[in-house]
C-alpha cells in the first residue's frame, strides 16, 4: 500500500503523549510527538503529518495559535484537539479554526483509535480529491492540445492520402470524379480550420484575452470572417452579403480572436438558413461605438428559447439541413465580445431570421498603446488569420 | 552522383506514413519508415540518410522534438536536413517560442503543417537537400 500515515502528537503532558503512543503503536503509523507548540511547529515543518493532535492548553504557545500555524503549512493537514477541560466551547472554537474534530481528556483507547482512523480518512478524501481537480484543472489547459492532436490527425492522414490518391489517379479520373476528389478535399479542410478555430476559442481563458490588444479594422475582421464561411454558404447556396461600410473607427482587440467570435455568428447565420437565403453583415459607428449586425433570413428563434442561447451547450432547434452546432459556438462568442468589453445581443422572430449585434467601443487615443509598445507575441500565432 | 537518395521518415500514423511514402516513392526517393522516436534513433544510428521526415507529436508528447534535439547534438546527425511534420501550427508556437516557423533544430531544417500537396512536398524536399549540400561543402 502507500507510506504510512503520519501522525503527530503535541502536548506538554507526558503521561497523555505516553499513553496516545501506546494506543497508537503497531498499527502501522508514523507517529512523532512534541512537548509544546514551538516543537510541534518544526516538526510538522520537517515531517509533512497527515495528522496533528493538539493540546489546546499548553504552556508557550497556545494549541489555537498552533492550528492556525498548522494551516499555514498545510491546510489539508488533519488537525484534531484534545482538551483537558471538556467545555463545548473550546471545542468549538478550535472547530471554527479548521480543526477537524475534538477529543475531551480523558478518553478511552477506542475513542482515540476511531477518532485518528477517521481524520486519516478525511485526510485521504481531501487529497483524492485535490488530485482530482489538478488533474481537471490540467486536462482543461491541454485540452486544446490534446484535442487538436486527436481529432487533427486522422483527418491529416485522411486528407493526406486524398491528395496523393488525385496525384496518382488524375489520368484515369473523368470530370465528375474530379469534382467529388475536389469536394472531399475542401470539406475536410474546413473541418481541420473549424477545429482549429474553436480550440482557439477554447483555449483561451477569458481572463486572458487581452493581452494584446491592438487597433484593429472591424471592416477587415468582418471579410475575414465572410471569406471563412464563404465556402459553407456556397455548398448551402446561401449568399452572404458584406454591407459594411469602408470607413469605419478600429476597436482594440485581437484580431485573429476577435474575427473567431465574427467567424461564429456568421456561420451560424448561415447553418440556420435556407438554401437561397442571405446573410447580411452590417457596420456602423455609434457614438463612441462600433456596431456590427450579422443578420440572416433563417429559420429563427422562439421566443422562449432566446434567453438560453448564449449558455454553454446550449444548442437550438437543428437548422434547416439537420445542422446541429455542439452548442458552443456562441458561448464562445460572448466569451470573446465581453473579453473586448464590448455587448452582444439578438433578436428573432420564427420564420423570419434571426439578427445578432455586437457592440465594441471605439478604439481611443489614450487606450491605444504608442508602436513602441507592442505585446508580446502571444502563444496564438498572429499570422495565422484566415 | 545520381544514386537515389535515402530519406528516412518517423511519424506514428502509418495512414499518414502511407500517403507520404506513395509521394516520394513515385519521386524516385527510397524510403524507411520508423513508427516509432525508438526505432527512429536505432535507423538513424545504423545507416546514414539524406533526409529525415520528423513528426512532432509522438507518444506521451512532443517526442519529435526529442530526436530532434537528440540530433543537434551528435556530430554525426547534426548534418542531416529534416523536415518536420506536424499538424499543430499552434502547438508548435509554443515549443518554440515566438519563432513558431523556423526550428533551428539542425544545421538546416523547415516546418511543414500536415496534410501537404504533393507537389509542395518535393519542392521542400528538393530545397532541403540542396541547402544540405551546399552546407557540407562549405565546410570542406
Amino acid at each position: 500500500m502507500d507510506k504510512p500515515s503520519r501522525i503527530l502528537i503535541i502536548d506538554d503532558e507526558e503521561i497523555v503523549l505516553d499513553s496516545c503512543l501506546s494506543v497508537l503503536e503497531g498499527r502501522g503509523y508514523e507517529i512523532a510527538t512534541a512537548p509544546d507548540g514551538t516543537e510541534g511547529l518544526k516538526k510538522a515543518h520537517a515531517s509533512a503529518p497527515d495528522l496533528v493532535l493538539v493540546d489546546l492548553m499548553m504552556p508557550g504557545i497556545s494549541g489555537f495559535e498552533v492550528l492556525e500555524a498548522m494551516r499555514g503549512i498545510d491546510p489539508t493537514i488533519v488537525t484534531i484537539v484534545i482538551t483537558g477541560y471538556s467545555t463545548v466551547e473550546s471545542a468549538v472554537e478550535a472547530m471554527k479554526r479548521g480543526a477537524f474534530d475534538f477529543l475531551p481528556k480523558p478518553f478511552t483507547p477506542d475513542e482515540l483509535r476511531l477518532i485518528v482512523e477517521r481524520g486519516l480518512e478525511k485526510r485521504r478524501l481531501v487529497l483524492e480529491a485535490m488530485a482530482l481537480r489538478k488533474e481537471r484543472e490540467l486536462l482543461q489547459q491541454n485540452f486544446a492540445a490534446i484535442v487538436s492532436h486527436e481529432l487533427r490527425s486522422p483527418l491529416s492522414a485522411v486528407q493526406q492520402n486524398l491528395f496523393v490518391l488525385v496525384a496518382e489517379l488524375e489520368p484515369q479520373l473523368n470530370e465528375s470524379q474530379k469534382g467529388r476528389f475536389e469536394r472531399l478535399k475542401s470539406r475536410i479542410t474546413d473541418l481541420l480550420k473549424m477545429i482549429q478555430g474553436w480550440l482557439r476559442a477554447v483555449s483561451v481563458p477569458a481572463g486572458e484575452i487581452g493581452g494584446d490588444f491592438a487597433p484593429v479594422s472591424v471592416r477587415e475582421v468582418i471579410a475575414k470572417a465572410i471569406e471563412s464561411v464563404q465556402p459553407h454558404a456556397t455548398r448551402k447556396d446561401v449568399a452572404i452579403l458584406d454591407a459594411a461600410p469602408e470607413a469605419l473607427a478600429p476597436v482594440l482587440a485581437d484580431e485573429a480572436i476577435l474575427t473567431e467570435a465574427l467567424v461564429n455568428l456568421v456561420g451560424n447565420a448561415v447553418k440556420y438558413t435556407h438554401a437561397g437565403g442571405r446573410v447580411t453583415v452590417s457596420a456602423r459607428q455609434e457614438g463612441d461605438q462600433v456596431v456590427v449586425a450579422v443578420a440572416d433570413t433563417g429559420v429563427g428563434i422562439a421566443a422562449e428559447d432566446v434567453p438560453f442561447v448564449f449558455d454553454a451547450f446550449y444548442r437550438g432547434q437543428a437548422g434547416p439541413d439537420a445542422e446541429a452546432g455542439c452548442g458552443l459556438g456562441l458561448a464562445l462568442t460572448r466569451r470573446i465580445v465581453e473579453a473586448h468589453h464590448g455587448t452582444i445581443s439578438v433578436d428573432s422572430e420564427v420564420g423570419k431570421g434571426t439578427t445578432f449585434t455586437v457592440r465594441l467601443p471605439v478604439a481611443t487615443a489614450e487606450s491605444t498603446r504608442p508602436p513602441g509598445e507592442a505585446a508580446t507575441p502571444s502563444t496564438l500565432d498572429p499570422g495565422d488569420k484566415r | 552522383m545520381s544514386e537515389r537518395k535515402q530519406l528516412l521518415m518517423i511519424d506514428d500514423d502509418p495512414d499518414f506514413v502511407e500517403g507520404i511514402k506513395s509521394i516520394l516513392t513515385a519521386a524516385k526517393y527510397d524510403v524507411d519508415v520508423a513508427y516509432n522516436p525508438k526505432d527512429g534513433l536505432a535507423a538513424l544510428q545504423k545507416k546514414r540518410y539524406d533526409l529525415l521526415l520528423l513528426d512532432i507529436m509522438m507518444g506521451r508528447g512532443a517526442e519529435g522534438v526529442m530526436i530532434a534535439r537528440k540530433m543537434s547534438r551528435d556530430p554525426k546527425l547534426r548534418g542531416i536536413p529534416v523536415l518536420i511534420m506536424t499538424g499543430i501550427r499552434e502547438q508548435i508556437a509554443f515549443l518554440f517560442g515566438s519563432q513558431a516557423l523556423h526550428p533551428h533544430f539542425v544545421e538546416v531544417d523547415e516546418l511543414m503543417e500536415k496534410p501537404v500537396e504533393p507537389r509542395l512536398l518535393l519542392e521542400r524536399i528538393e530545397a532541403l537537400l540542396k541547402a544540405a549540400s551546399q552546407k557540407a561543402s562549405e565546410k570542406k
